[in-house]
């Protein structure tokens, strides 16, 4: 229970850390981006130059100290500022209209790339004196070198644009009536693509860190001894040498999970995927700061809370972590 | 072979493919292993004797393996068995105790999953059947049975090691291989141990081959006795007579390595050098550069053992034995 | 030790074709200005010859004797050049032809030329980074692991702060904010998300070490903290050390890609990753350009297989169970 208290201690200050780098980094720039922005707006509106002003903190009579609290409270209230290219939308609402996507297209791909990798990794190290293996590793190792975002854009260029089997971008058919059959067959069509990149990608790093583990452990001596006893193969290959794989994968999710998010984020730029990470791409380049901040919270926090999640995977799964004895 | 022996070793050879070579580990080792004796095999760290227990379960694996002779045991030539085959004999009929406990046992499944997998993989038997057999067995071994559900880092090092002992007697196998399982472990958890297996052997009757790098051990509870140097064995006999009487050097000088507890204060002997490389070991007797009443001839051929009185061998040309 | 090292890696058949396929890439990139064809920003050729020149006969403004011996006289001479310029334009877009092995791109300037100038500044950004981020790693492990105490504490909570927020929204919120002169920003952006992991990973390695009976032996002899540190503890560290250096420096490269891509970094330095850029801002793809957004995509590809096969070459040395038998 201590391990979980502190874990979770962690995650709250953490999520603070995030929230002050948002509110101190526009505020440390060199120069007066605010100022650079107006000056860009031209024949603006007064409530969006307000706004403009706020995010950076140039209009308030209040000295920084209360700047911040106001913020922090704020930012826990859900309240994150307006957007200033969806003027005059909160950006809640549009943060509320992406997420659904992100989640949908990230959580699938990490499922299914957790779980080929893992098993493709078990099998590669039982079976590494074989070709197969030795293949199926080098290739994967070799798909690991491509930017996420070139291995999107190759596969519009062969699929959607040569081949023209699947659409070039977005998340669904907009002939179709929202909700519709049609349009849910559409969401399907359009989520091949951008989901075979990123579970592609990520299948690597799951297969070589799994596969490395296994190795080391069928090296340990409670194989030997496993073996002395007479157990079936398949009781070894799972109970005994999978089972204790699989700690140091998990923990390595845990930390690489954010590395993964990031890639999620660049093809549904290169997709045009109406999720987080399109949105990001739109405010960078419309010079949406609110957005931005906001969207990098979010992922933040989903960053953290994963890591988290996996934190109580582990110790569930290794009695000595439970135990306090790690 | 004897009509009681339990097992048999015909110039064994085996050893590790490296990238500079074969290093073999155990070189032409022979030996019998009657029903109910206790054999202690001692020797240097690096002597080959881990080897030799491995290759007798046939656990050798990766770049090690069995090069060439016979292991029969119980009358069957098991060395060329297939792994299916050889399942049969593991833990049913020879079983063994690792050196490290806590290395051994598998940290992430109970005390309870491990002992009763190993009834479960040879026996029809139910669950809860296969748990009382468990926990009975840990009552032989003095561990309270409700223990039974804690992991093995729950446990104290004398408590693993007495877990092991009790997974290996669960099917009641014929022989039990010892690899140093006491030299973790303090001295008087060592006794202890030793105490136990002692009393088991006498209800159970098994057979043991105990290796060990410390003599002292050996000499009180085994029957028999066999020092190996360099992946060979230079000396065999009854325990009591190779400690009175030690016909080879090297037995010599182990013998006057370790202090007595009485007696006169004697300064203490060692043995001068290192052992030798078995990737190329040295012509002739190995223990020749070491040796202090080695003559020429000894580093010509390679002394085989041959008896110098009843039931006693000895490889070495000066103790009566001679070479071919 | 350290020699030892190095020659176990140049014979180990998969580190040895990385550090070949790198040092091919680094000779391009030292050698580029002479390997291009065209230099990479320009979009024309322009020939100037001189046709006639016309010197006209001396005009004698002053004459003066000064002294005897000497004289001295002031004239002018008016000389006309005529020059013919013929500039050729690069077509813009264009296919891969013979003057342009990869076809231009939307503002006409040489493609081959740009990906050829272009590894400079992609292998400069990574390893840049990589030994950056390296150093710094290494110092905060060796501090933290070493010396212990409080120091340790605050170094390791802060690394484990940095470590979960994910690094990708972060430079790219960073990189928005910052002016972008030249490669440095993005050098520095990249290392201030790129530090926690391996800070983590070798502090780790010199605890181990640390409490290893070599190092504590030396310590009780009475040898000075300095000592330990380079002579203990450091020659051992050395295949994990490069191995994170070659493993940061592939990110960066990535990174660098990834940031230019989405347009957070400078765009008009000209790196594999701008001309990913440009491509996507024109819609390479939607023209079928393959030749403008292939290459750059393989050759990061390529670089990033060259460090992979040479930590796969160093995972074997240091962990023989993972050799081929």
């Amino acid at each position: 229970m201590k391990y979980l208290a502190r874990k979770f201690g962690m995650l709250i200050f953490t999520l603070f850390v995030s929230m002050s780098i948002n509110f101190f980094l526009p505020r440390l720039m060199p120069g007066d981006p605010a100022k650079a922005l107006m000056d860009r707006m031209e024949g603006v509106e007064a409530e969006k130059l307000e706004s403009v002003r706020a995010a950076f903190g140039l209009d308030t009579k209040d000295s920084l100290p209360v700047q911040y609290g106001k913020y922090l409270l704020n930012t826990v209230k859900g309240d994150l500022g307006i957007s200033l290219s969806r003027f005059p939308m909160p950006v809640s609402s549009v943060l509320a209209s992406a997420l659904p996507w992100t989640i949908g297209l990230m959580g699938l791909c990490t499922i299914i790339g957790f779980s080929i990798g893992t098993l493709l990794g078990i099998w590669a190290a039982w079976k590494r004196q074989t070709k197969l293996a030795s293949f199926t590793v080098g290739f994967f190792t070799f798909i690991r070198s491509f930017p996420y975002f070139w291995l999107g854009l190759f596969l519009i260029y062969i699929f959607s644009f040569k081949l023209k089997v699947f659409p070039l971008g977005g998340a669904f058919s907009v002939d179709q009536t929202r909700g519709s059959a049609g349009w849910w067959l559409s969401v399907v069509q359009h989520g091949i693509l951008p989901a075979f990149t990123i579970t592609l990608s990520s299948i690597g790093a799951w297969l070589l860190m799994m596969r490395n583990n296994m190795i080391n452990v069928l090296a340990e001596e409670f194989i030997t001894l496993a073996i002395a006893k007479g157990l079936p193969m398949q009781r070894i290959r799972l109970m005994y040498a999978a089972r204790n794989a699989i700690l140091p994968s998990v923990t390595g999710f845990a930390m690489s999970f954010g590395f993964i998010v990031g890639g999620g984020l660049i093809t549904e730029m290169v997709f045009a995927y109406p999720g987080m990470g399109y949105m990001l791409y739109q405010a960078v380049n419309a010079k949406d700061y609110p957005l931005m901040q906001a969207i990098f919270l979010i992922i933040a926090a989903s960053v953290l809370v994963a890591n988290f999640l996996a934190d109580i995977a582990i110790m569930l799964l290794d009695p000595r972590v439970r135990d306090g004895a790690k | 072979m004897h009509a009681d022996a339990i097992l048999e070793l015909r110039n064994l050879k085996a050893g590790y493919a490296t990238n500079a070579g074969f290093v073999r580990a155990v070189d032409d080792v022979s030996l019998t292993l009657h029903r109910g004796e206790f054999l202690g095999i001692a020797g240097e760290s690096g002597c080959g004797k881990s080897t030799l227990a491995y290759s007798i379960m046939r656990l050798l694996r990766d770049n090690a393996r069995i090069e060439s002779g016979s292991i029969i045991f119980d009358g069957t030539d098991i060395t060329s068995l297939d792994e299916k085959a050889m399942n049969e004999y593991r833990w049913t009929r020879m079983a063994m105790v690792f050196q490290s406990a806590m290395n051994a046992l598998n940290p992430v499944l109970s005390v309870e999953e491990q002992l009763v997998d190993a009834v479960l993989a040879h026996k029809q038997v139910t669950r809860a059947d296969a748990k009382k057999t468990a926990m009975e067995m840990l009552e032989l071994v003095d561990i309270n049975p409700e223990r039974i559900a804690s992991y093995p880092h729950q446990l104290s090092g004398g408590m693993r090691q007495r877990v092991m002992i009790a997974m290996a007697l669960l099917l009641k196998p014929d022989l039990l291989i010892m690899d140093e399982p006491t030299t973790a472990l303090d001295v008087v958890v060592q006794r202890s141990i030793l105490q136990k297996i002692e009393e088991l052997r006498r209800i159970f009757g098994f057979s043991v081959i105990f290796i060990t790098h410390d003599l002292s051990l050996l000499v009180e509870i085994s029957d028999s006795l066999a020092i190996m140097y360099a992946g060979k064995i230079c000396e065999y006999g009854p325990s009591r007579e190779v400690y009175a009487s030690p016909d080879h050097p090297y037995t010599k000088g182990l013998m006057n390595a370790f202090p007595t507890l009485t007696g006169p204060i004697s300064r203490m002997g060692g043995i001068e050098g290192q052992a030798p490389s078995l990737l190329s070991p040295p012509p002739g007797c190995r223990f020749a550069p070491r040796c202090s009443v080695a003559i020429d001839a000894c580093t010509k051929e390679v002394p085989l053992l041959q008896v110098t009185s009843p039931g006693r061998l000895c490889a070495c040309r000066l103790c009566g034995g001679n070479h071919e | 030790m350290i020699r030892d090292f190095f020659k176990t890696l140049v014979k180990n058949r998969k580190s040895l074709s990385g550090l070949v396929l790198l040092g091919f890439f680094v000779l391009v990139a030292l050698f580029a200005p002479l390997l291009a064809p065209y230099p990479p920003k320009t979009d024309r050729i322009e020939h100037t010859t001189l046709i006639e020149e016309n010197k006209s006969d001396p005009e004698v403004l002053n004459e003066e004797a000064e002294g005897q011996n000497r004289e001295k006289s002031v004239y002018t001479v008016t000389i006309t050049q005529k020059y013919e310029k013929t500039t050729e334009y690069f077509p813009t877009r264009a296919k891969p032809s013979k003057d342009h092995i990869l076809g231009t791109n939307h503002a006409g300037n040489d493609l081959f030329s740009q990906i050829i100038m272009g590894t400079r500044v992609s292998l400069f950004v990574g390893l840049a980074t990589g030994l950056f981020v390296t150093f710094i790693s290494l110092s905060l492990a060796l501090l933290s692991g070493y010396l212990g105490g409080i120091l340790d504490d605050v170094i390791s909570f802060v690394t484990n702060v940095f470590l979960v927020i994910p690094g990708l929204p972060l430079m790219i919120v960073i990189g928005t904010y910052v002016p972008m002169h030249g490669v440095l920003p993005i050098i520095l952006i990249l290392s201030l998300t790129s530090w926690p992991y391996p800070t983590r990973l070798l502090r780790s390695q010199v605890l181990t070490l640390k409490n290893r009976d070599f190092v504590r032996a030396s310590k009780m002899i009475g040898e000075r903290t300095l000592f330990l540190i380079f002579r203990e503890i450091l020659p051992n560290m050395i295949s994990i050390v490069m191995s994170e250096f070659f493993t940061v420096s592939l990110s960066a490269i990535l990174g660098e890609a990834t940031l230019e891509f989405i347009g957070v970094g400078n765009i008009t330095v000209v790196s594999w990753g701008t001309i990913l850029y440009w491509a996507q801002a024109n819609g390479a793809i939607l023209m079928g350009a393959w030749w403008w957004f292939l290459p750059p995509g393989l050759l990061i590809a390529l670089t990033g297989t060259a460090f992979v096969l040479i930590n796969f070459g160093i995972d074997e040395i240091s962990n023989p169970r993972l050799r081929k038998r």
